[in-house]
């Protein structure tokens, strides 16, 4: 017997050990392998639903927001299957039974069947006494203004992601940590959330734009197109000292809210986008590299009374035949002429050099999507003719927005900024945060260029000037129009009846509060930017000081002035 | 004279192996608790709060066992093992089915698994035959044993059909037969012919086996082959039992059973959730107290004053190995899934009474080894 004890004895220990073995094989060899496994079949990546940040302008009023709505989910464990309660159920949610019937046979376990539903119908669901069926908040965006701002804001996709402006380029911001997070999951892939997931929330944008002055933008903007029968425009009003955008807008528009339905032409923020040949208002780079140079003659005189130039065998005309202008004069009257001798005076490599000084052929870094640096021949590829065109404005590419920067260095005394519409953002801990630079950067233009530059723009203004219907009752308004023409790409020659007309300028003159841009494409029965922008830049900023509280100059007196200029 | 032996007798109770008993009982609620936790608030199925009720009613079953002397069991095995065949046949008329199995005997106020009782009764009777006669067994001896003890419970039990306690009792009679000692002559003739109709008669009973018993031996040889499947058991508990590593992820910090990847969690597998939540070390002691309680039955087995006692003793500490070594080995994937609880620890009245009244029995026999009087 105890032969066979010790035998029995032997076999406990080898089941002991055998299952021993695998013990430690599984447990300590093994383990990272099955710990690994288990943690990718507990865990599921689930997009969290995130209540995009708020977009307010500048002084806290609401321009994108979320709207709340109610999803219906289908908890496919608690589901009846009989058909006659699916077509009930079909048919208070509204949608087809053969619809509902294929989306129920999804595999998961819990379904999205319907985003989007009101709460009558949700009201007629639950007194089904269904547990299969739940309706969940989401939270969608909303913008209350329709395409009010809407190039700035942009809009989102289906999934609440930012695709344009502001939402696609603020997106990490507005979404905050959002995006995928991992949940556990149970066999049967249903998922388990602890509290804080349900829900995070993103910081909220503060932005420069004012939305009194963008709605002046806008409503003037529409007023001018209207009245012109224009392609297209855009408005850019911009703070010179600081780089904030007070107000931009294009058109066309779109509705933000249902952005799928316009096509991209209306999408298009052309304002950092649309590169045009400026014409006129570029004169103000030769003007100031002549200036900063030091090329002119006390009280010079510049003949321009053949009324054209010969620049590289080409005949670059006058619109207006004029005797002798003084520098002044030359931008006050938008002699071609004197513009291209000034030119010449500086040389090419200057004209280069002060083209680049301004931004052009650069991105302004503004924090939208999609900007344009625009077109600028490198000097080694100018034509015998480039030394008479770009002065002129002709023979490059700018975006509204370069050329309103351009203005601002003007207006502020000759500084450079960097041009954007994000103020401050918001956590959701209400801590703000200056993202983007809002002073003024190095000098680059000297401070009686400044001055002279400035009288020279005033005098545009006058009534003797090219754009006197910018003017404004009580402030001094330095500007400059610009028109050119449309380069048709399909004829491979300037078109003879599309033209871009523009105004620029900076009102008041000697301490701007803003510089503003109007460029109008294709205007129709006439295309000076002396008579179809000037006017929209007189109304927009005629309105935008008053609510501004700009104080008026004496009006009176300068209407005296101005009756006696007019002999 | 009398009250002294009985104050005498009582001294030797069996304190030790009671303590064994009742620290993997509570492990086991402990266990069964975490491993029935929903994985969000809800309503915690109250297995636990009936293990407990079972461990208490399993305490009165052993009380009631150790009290009387296992000599009276020598004028009852027959008649038991009788009765008990009788009852496993009318389980098969009239038994209750679950998954496809008859195993359920109602009796309108309960209803239990007789089988679990039934192994007790089979030891006993077989315990009382083989101490029948003196010396080793004969090849007369052993086909008897075979074709009294073996082959009739054998076929009731498939019959129902409960692969797992059929291939058990055959282990267990083997075992015990062994253990009694087989002529050295007959042993080896034994061998060789075992050698020849065993896999002749397990291609049969493989043939006979119903579809999802085949699947269980299919997938054992290859869980791979169906990870959805039976295959997929033997895998989430290896995964389950891996991830636990060498010191667990806690008490309740399991996710394997609450996330329901883990099948039979709290009966078959729940060794699987102990391993999870207990590492490597927790389960290290969990097998020194099976391990000690097996080596104090063979010592009971050992110091039991007559060849009955020593032949019960054998037959029930091997049940209960047996019973732990497939469940253990079954987790591990390197035996087939046959349904084979752990004792005292897994959930489930029938088997936790029946091995109450095994402990209570090894107590009893221990007890008693003196061969005191009353």
């Amino acid at each position: 017997m105890r032969n066979r004890v010790v035998m029995l004895n032997i076999v406990i220990f080898l089941g002991f050990g055998i299952v021993f073995f695998r013990l430690v094989d599984i447990m300590i060899f093994k383990h990272e392998l099955y710990s690994a496994r288990v943690r990718m079949q507990t865990t599921a990546k689930e997009e969290i639903q995130v209540r995009r940040g708020i977009i307010f302008d500048r002084n806290g009023n609401r321009l994108a927001g979320n709207m709340e709505y109610n999803s219906i989910y289908c908890n496919k464990k608690m589901l009846n299957r009989d058909s006659n309660y699916i077509r009930v159920v079909s048919k208070i949610i509204d949608l087809k039974y053969v619809k509902l019937a294929s989306m129920l046979e999804h595999k998961s376990n819990y379904i999205l069947i319907k985003r989007n539903v009101p709460d009558q119908v949700l009201e007629r669901l639950r007194n089904l006494n269904t547990t299969a069926f739940e309706a969940h908040p989401d939270a969608k965006r909303y913008y209350a203004g329709g395409d009010f701002a809407s190039h700035i804001i942009g809009f989102v996709d289906i999934d609440n992601n930012g695709r344009e402006g502001l939402e696609a380029v603020y997106n990490k911001f507005l979404m905050n940590t959002g995006g995928t997070i991992n949940v556990n999951r149970d066999a049967r892939g249903n998922r388990f959330y602890d509290e804080s997931r349900q829900e995070r929330i993103g910081n909220d944008l503060v932005l420069t734009i004012d939305q009194t002055l963008q709605y002046i933008v806008e409503t003037e903007m529409d007023k001018t197109m209207d009245k012109w029968k224009a392609k297209a425009a855009t408005v850019i009003m911009i703070e010179p000292h600081t780089g904030e955008i007070l107000a931009l807008a294009n058109r066309p528009s779109f509705n933000p809210n249902f952005a799928g339905d316009y096509n991209p032409e209306s999408r298009n923020n052309r304002s950092i986008t649309n590169i045009y040949e400026p014409g006129s208002t570029f004169k103000i780079v030769t003007a100031t590299g002549v200036l900063e140079e030091n090329l002119l003659r006390k009280n010079e005189l510049f003949d321009v009374s053949a009324g054209y130039i010969m620049v590289g065998g080409k005949k670059i005309k006058d619109d207006h035949k004029h005797d002798k202008l003084t520098f002044p004069e030359i931008i006050e009257k938008s002699s071609n002429v004197g513009t291209i001798m000034l030119a010449e005076r500086l040389g090419k490599q200057r004209v280069y050099n002060y083209i680049k000084k301004f931004g052009f052929g650069q991105k302004t870094g503004i924090d939208l999507s999609g900007e344009s640096k625009g077109l600028l021949t490198a000097l080694e590829h100018w034509s015998g003719v480039s030394i008479g065109s770009m002065p002129i404005g002709q023979e490059v590419g700018v975006t509204p927005l370069q050329m309103a920067v351009a203005y601002s260095i003007i207006a502020n005394g000759g500084y450079k900024i960097i041009p954007h519409i994000v103020k401050t953002v918001i956590s959701p801990e209400g801590k703000s945060y200056e993202i983007n630079r809002n002073t003024l950067g190095e000098q680059i233009v000297s401070t009686n260029t400044v001055n002279t530059l400035t009288d020279a723009l005033i005098m545009v203004t006058s009534v003797d000037g090219t754009a006197k219907d910018a003017a404004v009752q009580g402030n001094e308004v330095a500007g400059k129009t610009g028109t050119a023409e449309i380069f048709d790409k399909q004829l491979g020659k300037y078109s003879a009846n599309d033209y871009v007309s523009s105004f620029v300028g900076f009102v008041p003159a000697k301490n701007p509060a803003f510089v503003l841009i109007v460029v109008i494409w294709k205007p129709r029965g006439t295309h000076y930017g002396g008579v179809v922008a000037a006017p929209a830049f007189r109304e927009i900023a005629e309105k935008s000081l008053t609510y501004l509280n700009i104080p008026r100059e004496n009006v009176e007196r300068k209407n005296i002035t101005m009756v006696s200029k007019v002999d | 004279m009398i009250q002294t032996n009985k104050k005498r007798l009582y001294e030797q109770f069996d304190w030790f192996i009671l303590l064994l008993l009742l620290l993997l009982c509570g492990i086991g609620i402990l266990t069964i608790y975490s491993a029935t936790r929903p994985a969000i608030e809800s309503v915690h199925p109250n297995f636990y709060i009936k293990q407990a009720v079972w461990v208490g009613c399993g305490l009165i079953a052993l009380i009631f066992v150790v009290f009387i002397d296992y000599s009276f069991l020598r004028t009852i095995a027959y008649p038991s093992y009788i009765i008990g065949l009788a009852i496993l046949l009318f389980v098969l008329v009239a038994g209750q089915g679950k998954m496809g199995a008859r195993r359920w005997l109602n009796l309108g106020f309960i209803s239990f698994q007789p089988t679990e009782f039934f192994r007790l009764i089979f030891i006993v009777a077989l315990a009382k035959y083989l101490s029948s006669f003196k010396g080793l067994m004969t090849m007369r001896n052993f086909a008897f044993a075979v074709f009294a003890f073996a082959i009739p419970p054998f076929i009731l039990i498939m019959k129902q059909p409960d692969l797992g306690s059929g291939l058990i009792l055959i282990i267990l009679f083997v075992m015990i037969v062994l253990a009694r000692g087989i002529e050295k002559k007959f042993l080896i003739q034994m061998v060789i012919t075992c050698i020849i109709v065993v896999p002749i008669f397990g291609s049969i009973v493989f043939g006979h086996l119903k579809e999802y018993q085949r699947n269980r031996i299919i997938a054992f040889i290859d869980s791979e082959a169906d990870p959805q499947g039976i295959g997929y058991q033997i895998e989430q508990s290896r995964i389950t039992i891996g991830s636990g590593m060498v010191t667990g992820k806690g008490y309740l910090k399991g996710t394997q059973g609450p996330l329901r990847f883990l099948p039979e969690k709290h009966t078959d597998f729940i060794f699987s959730v102990f391993a999870e939540e207990w590492g490597f070390l927790g389960v290290t002691v969990v097998f020194m107290l099976y391990f000690l309680l097996f080596m104090r039955g063979i010592d009971t087995s050992l110091k039991a004053k007559d060849d009955f006692g020593k032949m019960i003793a054998i037959g029930l500490t091997f049940m209960l190995f047996i019973y732990f070594t497939i469940n253990t080995g079954m987790v591990l994937g390197i035996m087939p899934v046959v349904g084979v609880p752990l004792p005292f620890i897994s959930y489930g009245g029938t088997t936790l009474i029946a091995n109450f009244m095994t402990i209570g029995l090894l107590i009893n026999i221990r007890m008693r080894r003196l061969g005191l009087l009353y």
